[in-house]
């Protein structure tokens, strides 16, 4: 496993703004039919992160939930199933309820590397971002290139990246986001993002490293129909959300990784 | 048949329909409200059919039974928003009630966890040792 630059997860890193230690941190590993490929991820984070570590099994037709028990994560099972940002925000509700002050997203299928959690961690503390968003740009097909593009261009939101599900939630982000007012959005990218600039928070991103999938599919680049579902729907949630700007301007935060 | 004679079979019949249904319950609230107008709507129509020539004439409209379907179509299309908006309501709900059964359920797991922890391997209070003791048994 390639390690960061920066001493992974030393003493200095795991303090987070207001002196709070990463104590306060929650994990959430949104999770479909993902038993075959979760268990190498919560090998790596448990360890690490212990208890803090939730799976949110999203109506799993596998053994996800207790594939992830087995491994000694907490997890949420949802009786049916919400989507990738239904069952995130059932992870955002659980931080809440529970008193996190921040949570990182990773995605079940091992596509997102853990020693890059610090780099996420910096850019929301030095930066003061509400929300980081860990971006691999090269992991772009064309295709999605011009896609983010023209969401980019619908929206008005500088992220390069957009639907990135390696994330860092700062507290008044877990609060908003869980609230019911982010509950009919469908998918974590676009809509979220405008809902969270509305309310004046600061997005940012940062970069990481990010690897093939190991199984499984892409919710969302699944097949050509689902593809133009999604299309429509974002660019129907641009359009509607146009002249709803305000917030505070996005700044691009390079890492050192 | 008649053409009034057929209009108030037909409204008598609409109205009929959807007074068994409320009547029965199968329709409450503010969707029986609309759909108690609906009834009241297709029973005066069916018994009074001149009451379209009539509007129709007075608002200039050369065919008056294209004003009963102009209007019928609105109406439809106005339940119908009205329905979906109920639908995203009901979705949203829907969700956070899932979110919440989920959260509850994984308390009461907590707790049961704590409990037989309790009760087997002496006072562990913490959740790291209900795991481990989970994993073990």
């Amino acid at each position: 496993m390639p390690q960061s630059s920066h001493s992974p997860f030393g003493r200095r890193l795991r303090l987070l703004p207001g002196g709070r230690s990463s104590r306060h941190t929650l994990f959430v590993i949104p999770a479909r039919d993902e038993e075959a490929s979760i268990g190498a991820l919560l090998d790596q984070l448990l360890p690490r992160f212990g208890e803090r570590v939730l799976v949110i099994s999203d109506a799993s037709r596998d053994d996800t939930a207790a594939v992830a028990r087995r491994h000694g994560a907490q997890v949420l099972e949802l009786p049916l199933q919400l989507g990738a940002w239904g069952a995130t925000q059932a992870g955002l509700r659980f931080a809440r309820r529970n008193g996190y002050r921040q949570v990182i997203t990773l995605d079940a299928d091992g596509q997102h590397e853990p020693a890059c959690i610090p780099d996420l961690q910096r850019a929301h503390r030095e930066l003061g971002a509400d929300i980081v968003i860990g971006t691999f740009p090269q992991r772009l097909s064309l295709a999605r290139k011009l896609a983010w593009r023209w969401f980019r261009l619908l929206s008005g939101l500088r992220v390069e990246d957009l639907t990135s599900g390696f994330r860092c939630y700062g507290s008044a982000a877990i609060d908003l986001l869980s609230a019911p007012e982010a509950t009919l959005l469908d998918f974590q990218d676009v809509g979220v993002l405008l809902l969270a600039r509305r309310h004046g928070l600061r997005v940012t991103e940062t970069p990481v490293r990010m690897y093939p999938r190991r199984a499984g599919q892409s919710r969302v680049f699944a097949s050509w129909l689902t593809v133009a579902g999604y299309m429509l729907q974002t660019t129907l949630l641009c359009v509607a959300r146009i002249g709803h700007f305000g917030g505070r301007a996005t700044r691009s935060y390079e890492a050192q990784v | 048949l008649t053409l009034p004679l057929t209009a108030a079979l037909l409204g008598t019949l609409i109205a009929g329909t959807i007074l068994y249904l409320l009547r029965r319950g199968h329709l409450y609230g503010s969707q029986a409200f609309w759909w108690l107008l609906a009834a009241a709507l297709a029973l005066g129509l069916g018994l009074w059919p001149e009451t379209v020539d009539r509007l129709g004439k007075a608002l200039g409209v050369a065919y008056p039974p294209m004003l009963l379907s102009v209007l019928a179509i609105f109406a439809i299309l106005v339940k119908m928003l009205i329905t979906d908006i109920e639908l995203a309501r009901k979705e949203r709900r829907l969700r956070r009630l899932t979110q919440k059964l989920a959260l509850l359920e994984y308390e009461l797991r907590k707790d049961a966890d704590a409990a037989a922890v309790g009760s087997g391997a002496g006072p562990q209070s913490d959740r790291g040792d209900a795991r481990s003791n989970r994993r073990a048994g």
